[in-house]
């Protein structure tokens, strides 16, 4: 798709940020999103392939406005309710419950 | 899916953000459905964020500036030769190896989103995932190269690498002046992942710097 | 589902693209051969800046899963993937490097000789 993920040759999107020595993950909820993301693909449900479509549909604002796996949770979530794992319903009930339950 | 991404980083006893939230509701629904085991999780974490990375590379490398013979066969086949050492796997299954040379300077990106070698060089910093350098790198790579201090004559050729498949590429760098008699061992500690995805070249080393 | 012991062999395993050469390549090495202009909603491998431009195969890589078609639940389409090299100037404009080149790995289905 002619989606906003096909970057090569576009301007304006700004210097490049290198952070020296930076962490292979910077918070702990990335660790688990990648794992997350490696260990429901293991199930076959899909390929590679599909994972990245899944991820190159995010908004485009959206897409340009996250960081790296926020786009890969955007891409989990869409699998996963797409290939019939989980519903739509049940993971927003759980998101619910566990804002309810977190620390204020 | 909430359109309200809170993109703050939640410190200790703060409140989680939406971000945080999402992923512990997937893992905890995963987890109970008996889809996903958190052992296996914590499993993958730990082998990306300590047992695989660009050392594994540096090896590559160094090996390669030590042995003729070695580096013919990874100019060769990349993936055989890599394998030799006990590097492979997942997202570097098909390995082709650039070689950096003083007429030619390879630089590899992916445009479309973060295809990187993962069994040499570990996961991809952040910079070579984000819209800058996926943009700019095939359009101005030697605008990219001048940013990130590197300096390339008119005379050499930049060789830009869209990794558009499952192919992945890593670069060999130029072996520094001031390395004559190293051991691999020494060779590979100066050994940068920059180097290997040619956005830098091996400095060489000052004098007494050897280790 | 994966178990902790196993994600070891299961990472040293991958997930290799690449399929037996049992299909004919329509492309070999030093062929010129145009990009096709193409603008699939679905998946496609083939970035935009590379559509209609003119390259030449450096490299046969030999036969894989089509990624454009795997993506979209049709199989794996198997053809051959190659290395095709566009001069700056032919992908920017010439005001580009004289010099400089990008290589872009493309498979059959996105290729017509030029």
């Amino acid at each position: 798709m002619n989606g906003i993920h096909d970057m090569g040759g576009m301007h304006g999107l700004g210097p490049i940020d290198r952070e020296e020595n930076e962490p292979v993950f910077h918070h702990a909820w990335e660790r688990r999103a990648f794992a997350l993301n490696m260990a429901a693909g293991f199930l076959g449900d899909w390929n590679i392939d599909m994972s990245r479509y899944a991820r190159e549909q995010m908004p485009p604002a959206e897409y340009l406005a996250t960081s790296y796996y926020e786009h890969w949770l955007w891409g989990l979530e869409r699998l996963l309710v797409e290939k019939g794992l989980l519903t739509r319903t049940e993971i927003e009930a759980r998101v619910a419950e566990l804002r309810r339950r977190a620390p204020r | 899916m909430s359109d309200h991404h809170d993109h703050d980083h939640s410190e200790e006893g703060s409140p989680l953000t939406e971000t945080e939230l999402r992923v512990r509701a997937l893992e905890s629904l995963l987890v109970e459905k008996g889809l996903v085991d958190p052992a296996a999780l914590d499993a993958l974490i730990d082998t990306y964020e300590t047992k695989v990375g660009p050392r594994n590379g540096a090896h590559v490398v160094a090996h390669a500036w030590a042995d003729p013979a070695y580096k013919a066969r990874l100019l060769e086949d990349g993936s055989k030769a890599i394998a030799e050492l006990g590097y492979m796997g997942r997202q570097g299954e098909d390995m082709v190896v650039l070689e950096n040379t003083p007429k030619v300077h390879n630089m590899v990106v992916c445009t479309l989103c973060s295809c990187y070698p993962w069994p040499v060089l570990g996961l991809p910093p952040v910079w070579y995932k984000s819209a800058p350098y996926r943009s700019r790198a095939v359009l101005d790579p030697r605008g990219v190269l001048r940013e990130l201090g590197v300096e390339v004559p008119e005379d050499v050729e930049v060789r830009v690498w869209d990794s558009t498949s499952e192919v992945r590429y890593l670069v060999l760098p130029e072996r520094p002046r001031g390395t004559e008699g190293w051991s691999e061992a020494e060779l590979a500690g100066i050994v940068t992942r920059d180097s290997m995805i040619g956005v830098a070249k091996v400095p060489a080393p000052a004098r007494g710097a050897r280790r | 589902m994966l178990r902790a012991a196993d994600v070891g062999t299961v990472l040293l395993k991958g997930g290799p693209a690449r399929l037996p050469d049992d299909v004919a390549p329509r492309f070999k090495a030093g062929d010129r051969v145009v990009a096709r202009t193409l603008n699939p909603t679905g998946h496609t491998r083939l970035p935009r800046y590379a559509r209609g431009r003119r390259g030449v195969v450096d490299r046969d890589y030999g036969v894989f899963v089509f990624a454009d078609a795997s993506a979209m639940g049709q199989g794996k389409k198997p053809q051959h993937l190659y290395s095709v090299r566009f001069a700056a100037r032919e992908l920017w404009g010439p005001a580009a490097s004289a010099r400089d080149v990008v290589f872009i790995d493309l498979w059959d289905d996105h290729l017509d000789p030029a």
